[in-house]
């Protein structure tokens, strides 16, 4: 390998994509602009939403409202309540219409059974498709509590007994998580599919540009006319598209971690899955620092993601004769690397398996949210960097071997 | 005209692919110095196939081929940096100026800095591209483009230069200044293979020609001997006879 035709390469491809906007959009404004918007937007938008619906107002009607005054008003008292009357016929086609959230249907002998200190059913009516049915009952299941307590307060009291009896054991939650690790948490959640993600696409398109595109500008017969070897070709070409991919990436991760930090200040508060939040508004975001041997982990790692990735798609560009052909071609690879990566990212608890530490992309979300939580498994980490530089190895190979095939090539 | 040394020998040429296609069949000729030899045949015969393995970027299947007493398989990069081939693929980078796009190849066939500025200056000059040289190449026309893509394949200044239909597409002026460049580059000793489908222009300019036909040599001689020897007046009436007859 010449290392000046390989640096003369490098620069050149370099300097040809800071030269071509889309290329500096994709790799540069999207992940640094548009991508935390995005996110923080999106929790925004979660969080506006679930205060809304927490003070929207339930309609509720009540049937049968005379056969227990006294409940009637316990519901009509209830915050966010707004009592609607409906034909008493026909209360459950209002129900399925909307016209109201739920009904509370009180039997007739509701006194009767109350004086006798016997149980008591209520019809409650509501449809589970309707998104303020969870408002409707949680307003009457509130109301009922209130006046069951009163009425077994009053029962109690008749009998000289303490209502305390009724007490019991109760539970005084405690949440040991320090703030680290909660926000390990959130990042773990949102940060490691992400990563996976941006050491494809950061590079895909230099990558397409550098090899399809060559092919299709024709020019790529000119550069196989010098004197540089093929491997050397590769390698610049390579390194080119690596570089691409490196700098995007931090440039989203960094980007996003910022965003995170300074959500609370932004009046954006963030949710992990389980309830937890932080930074809530007055608050200031996630607001804890990564610790550097985490940071170098997440870089080495990505870093070999993105080595892997490059020469993938480098060798699946240069069987294309245009642009948009590579385009189609890689559209189901990313597919097939993405699927896995999303399912292992997204399902709640998954038990990993040492191998799964092999699995390429795999390995690296799995080893992140490890990372993130702050557990080193010194046995996971070398497993995931050591399958990772075999991946990048022969990835590179396979691209150096492709070039070299005068089908591939010259496919004409 | 004297022919000095020889600096391009193709012997025996054969390119079969897996299908037992022949696209080159037991195809031989030798260019020297100071010549423009012309590789001449309809489409299809065999001709890119042939400048592409004498440039090293396709294999072949037998024969030999020497540039410069060097087996270009053996020394194939070596052999690349002795020759400089125009293909009918003009392409340039289109986001960098026809100097960018110089400066490029003439370090990749390692020119330092002020080999390269001098080299530049003088094919600017030779190709007349000095009112657009500086310009980005998205805005070159085809002419500009053909006249880029021929100082690209001579930045190095190789001994043995092959134009593979340099004037394609080209106006009267911008074909003038390549033909005026084709008789420099003869004139300062270089040897040039000329492959055109243009037979007026191979007939002013050729010294010798080969003529392919399917992947056979029919013809390898003078233009005036082959001229004679079909009793046809221009080099176009001997190519269609010799064609449709067969070998001489």
């Amino acid at each position: 390998m010449d290392s000046k035709h390989i640096l003369t390469i490098w620069k050149k491809e370099l300097r040809d994509t800071v030269r071509d906007r889309r290329t500096l959009v994709s790799m540069i404004l999207i992940p640094m602009l548009l991508m935390p918007v995005i996110m923080l937007g999106m929790f925004k938008f979660v969080s506006e939403q679930a205060a809304r619906q927490q003070t929207q107002i339930a309609k509720i009607s009540i049937v049968g409202g005379d056969y227990a005054p006294q409940l009637a008003e316990a519901i009509k008292s209830r915050e966010g309540v707004e009592i609607a009357e409906v034909d008493v016929q026909n209360y459950k086609k209002s129900v399925a219409e909307g016209e109201v959230d739920a009904v509370v249907v009180i039997p007739e002998d509701f006194q009767n059974k109350i004086a006798g200190e016997k149980a008591v059913s209520l019809g409650l009516v509501s449809k589970s498709t309707n998104a303020n049915a969870s408002n409707a009952l949680a307003a009457i299941s509130s109301a009922v509590a209130a006046f069951n307590a009163n009425l077994l307060e009053g029962r109690f009291a008749a009998r000289d007994v303490n209502s305390d009896i009724l007490s019991g054991v109760t539970v005084l939650p405690e949440d040991v998580a320090t703030e680290q690790e909660t926000g390990g948490f959130i990042l773990a959640m949102l940060l490691p599919l992400l990563i996976v993600m941006w050491s494809i696409v950061g590079g895909q398109y230099t990558a397409i540009d550098v090899s399809a595109g060559e092919k299709e500008r024709k020019t790529l017969e000119a550069l196989l006319l010098t004197p540089v070897k093929r491997v050397d070709v590769v390698f610049g070409k390579f390194l080119a598209v690596s570089t691409v991919a490196i700098i995007s990436v931090i440039t989203a991760i960094s980007s996003l971690y910022l965003s995170f930090s300074y959500a609370g200040d932004l009046g954006i508060p963030m949710e992990g899955g389980s309830g937890l939040s932080m930074g809530e508004s007055g608050g200031s975001g996630l607001g804890f620092p990564i610790e550097p041997q985490v940071a170098l982990l997440l870089f080495v790692v990505s870093l070999f993601l993105v080595l892997m990735f490059s020469a993938v798609i480098l060798s699946i560009s240069i069987y294309a004769k245009s642009f948009k052909e590579a385009q189609s071609y890689i559209g189901p690879a990313y597919i097939v690397v993405i699927l896995p990566v999303a399912l292992v990212n997204s399902v709640p608890g998954f038990e990993s398996a040492l191998w799964m530490f092999a699995l390429p992309a795999v390995n690296a979300v799995l080893l992140f949210k490890e990372l993130f939580m702050g557990a080193y498994d010194w046995g996971h980490i070398s497993l995931t960097l050591f399958s990772l530089v075999i991946y990048s190895v022969i990835a590179i190979l396979v691209a150096a071997k492709t070039y070299s095939k005068e089908s591939v090539l010259f496919g004409d | 005209m004297s022919i000095m040394e020889t600096l391009l020998k193709v012997q025996n040429l054969v390119k079969e692919y897996k299908n037992g296609f022949r696209a080159v069949d037991d195809v031989s000729f030798e260019v020297g110095a100071g010549e423009i030899f012309g590789l001449l045949g309809p489409n299809g015969a065999g001709k890119t196939t042939i400048i592409r393995a004498i440039s090293t970027i396709l294999s072949f299947s037998g024969g030999k081929i020497e540039v410069l007493v060097k087996d270009n398989r053996q020394y194939a990069e070596e052999v690349r940096s002795d020759i400089g081939v125009l293909t009918t693929d003009i392409g340039a980078y289109e986001r960098f100026t026809g100097k960018e796009n110089l400066e490029y190849f003439g370090e990749l066939y390692g020119l330092s800095s002020s080999e390269l500025d001098k080299r530049i200056k003088e094919l600017t000059e030779l190709l007349d591209m000095g009112s657009f040289i500086d310009k980005k190449a998205a805005k070159y026309s085809t002419g500009m483009k053909q006249r880029l893509a021929i100082a690209r394949s001579v930045i190095h200044d190789p001994k043995v230069i092959i134009f593979d239909e340099p004037t394609s597409g080209l106006d009267v002026l911008s074909s003038q200044t390549v033909r005026d460049f084709m008789s420099h580059s003869r004139e300062s000793g270089h040897a040039v293979v000329f492959s055109t489908h243009q037979m007026y222009d191979a007939e002013k300019l050729c010294n010798r020609v080969i003529i392919i036909h399917k992947g056979k040599k029919i013809a390898y001689d003078s233009v005036e001997n082959l001229k004679v020897q079909t009793g046809e007046r221009d080099l176009e009436e001997a190519f269609l006879k010799l064609v449709r007859g067969g070998e001489i």
